[in-house]
């Protein structure tokens, strides 16, 4: 039995991808290679930040004509109406101008104004897997590429025939050939420290504003919008997603974010679990709460 | 705060006390040799052969780099194949407000970036030492049944630090590539 382990800076943060199987090395670590160049083949597709990217594509040009995207891009946008349909919009990957405008994107040299009263519905989806923007909207996909990326690696580590492993990027995680395991959350108001969860679901992802916060108004606020009201959420609390894809538990982590309630009712549909850790700020003391108890 | 969130999940499943005992988080992934092999498989020979800048060259890597250079000394091999220069590798430590980051970055011949691997990972150590209470009140529960002493932790949901660190870092090497090793 092998433990191969390998961390690379990708999607803006640290990916690891582990095999523990009984493969040769070389063929564990070409096969990590692969999985590694899956996670950098959605990062290309889909960057806001790089003007090359089919995403950066879509922006500039799907108001004005049809686009055709890629099998991968195409997969998270139906993912993301699907998130979108369900939530009554609370999902929405039109929130990119308020991000920007929050300094949590980067406003592109030359683009035009995007409309106000945009919004999911007007990225039409048409035959052809090709994309056409209704209104001028500006789109994110940050809210569920990364969990999309760590879905689509694991696969690579499947279609290898790879028995057991694990990929993780900057929190969003899926483990391979294991019903049950440990996944670790971090305390949202000391995140160094660490409090376990034994999970039965093979993905998990956290949304948190503890290391990428930004003050504003003497509040800290994290990149994650309400797309009920377009601002930006709270950075107190941490709010982490179990579910069988990574994908749908990346998206489900930004609408409990914005609204646990409207959130938590649709756990069950996507046979999902919640848990919400929320520092006291009095005490330090940290509330947790489970969707599963 | 929304207040939909006291309604619905008024009480909270558990209380964890302020100060959680966590051990530091620390992973090694790649040895140095370990990373020299992944970074040039095609290598026959690392010639250790590490940079001190002048003062003149710090200046200038922290102009270029937007970044302050803390050491002088920068570990930096030359590698060869089959009697031929083919790049540098260049191994490269960041550190973050909780972490502490070893990484190495491959330059080709020409100095363009060919790849980064992490060597190692370290979080800083958050809570106090382990207290008995705070292990106990997990015992045999879902929360984790007991936190061991010394146990592996993988798999921990919630992001690390973003990436910047790394970028700059890299910036940094490819700086200092086109200051000493042009």
């Amino acid at each position: 039995m092998i433990d191969v382990r390998r961390a690379r800076p990708l999607l803006g943060t640290l990916v690891e991808i582990a095999i523990h199987d009984d493969l040769p090395p070389a063929t564990a670590e070409s096969v990590i290679c692969r999985a590694f160049a899956a996670v950098a083949r959605v990062h290309a597709l889909m960057s806001y930040h790089d003007p090359q990217s089919e995403l950066s594509c879509l922006n500039r040009g799907a108001f004005s004509e049809a686009i055709a995207v890629s099998d991968e891009t195409w997969q998270v946008l139906t993912a993301a109406r699907q998130l979108s349909e369900a939530s009554g919009g609370l999902f929405d990957i039109t929130i990119a101008p308020a991000l920007a405008d929050a300094g949590f994107l980067p406003q592109h040299a030359g683009e035009s104004r995007a409309s106000a009263d945009g919004a999911w519905r007007d990225v039409r989806l048409l035959p052809g897997q090709r994309v056409r923007f209704a209104r001028e909207v500006r789109l994110d996909l940050g809210g569920i590429a990364k969990g999309f990326a760590v879905d689509q690696a694991i696969a690579t580590l499947q279609e290898a025939g790879v028995v057991s492993g694990e990929v993780n990027a900057g929190g969003d995680l899926r483990v391979l050939g294991r019903p049950a395991h440990r996944v670790y959350l971090r305390h949202p108001g000391q995140p160094t420290s660490l409090l376990p969860v034994m999970s039965h679901h093979a993905a998990a992802a956290t949304s948190a504003g503890y290391f990428q916060h930004r003050h504003h108004d003497g509040r800290a606020y994290c990149p994650i919008v309400h797309a009920g009201t377009h601002t930006l959420c709270d950075a107190r609390r941490s709010v982490t997603v179990f579910a069988d894809q990574c994908l749908i538990a990346d998206g489900l982590t930004k609408i409990l974010y914005a609204d646990p309630e409207r959130g938590s009712s649709l756990l069950e549909r996507f046979r999902a679990r919640a848990v919400i850790l929320e520092p006291d700020n009095h005490s330090g003391d940290c509330r947790v709460f489970d969707s599963a108890v | 705060m929304n207040d939909d969130f006291r309604k619905w999940w008024a009480v909270p499943a558990i209380i964890v006390p302020a100060a959680i005992p966590a051990p530091a988080f620390a992973v090694q992934y790649l040895t140095l040799e370990q990373a020299q092999q992944a970074l040039f498989p095609e290598a026959s020979q690392f010639g250790s052969q590490p940079v001190r800048l002048t003062p003149e060259q710090t200046r200038f890597v922290e102009k270029y780099a937007r970044v302050r250079m803390r050491g002088t000394e920068q570990p930096v091999w030359r590698v060869e194949a089959a009697g031929r220069h083919v790049g540098w590798f260049v191994l490269d430590e960041v550190y973050g407000k909780h972490e502490f980051i070893t990484y190495a970055v491959a330059l080709d011949a020409s100095g363009a970036v060919k790849g980064v691997e992490i060597l190692d990972y370290r979080e800083t150590h958050g809570g106090e030492v382990r207290r008995p209470e705070w292990r106990a009140q997990f015992t045999g529960k879902r929360y984790g049944a007991s936190l061991q002493l010394g146990e592996e932790i993988k798999n921990i949901s919630g992001a690390t630090l973003s990436c910047k660190h790394i970028s700059e870092g890299v910036r940094r090497v490819l700086a200092l590539h086109q200051a000493a090793l042009k």
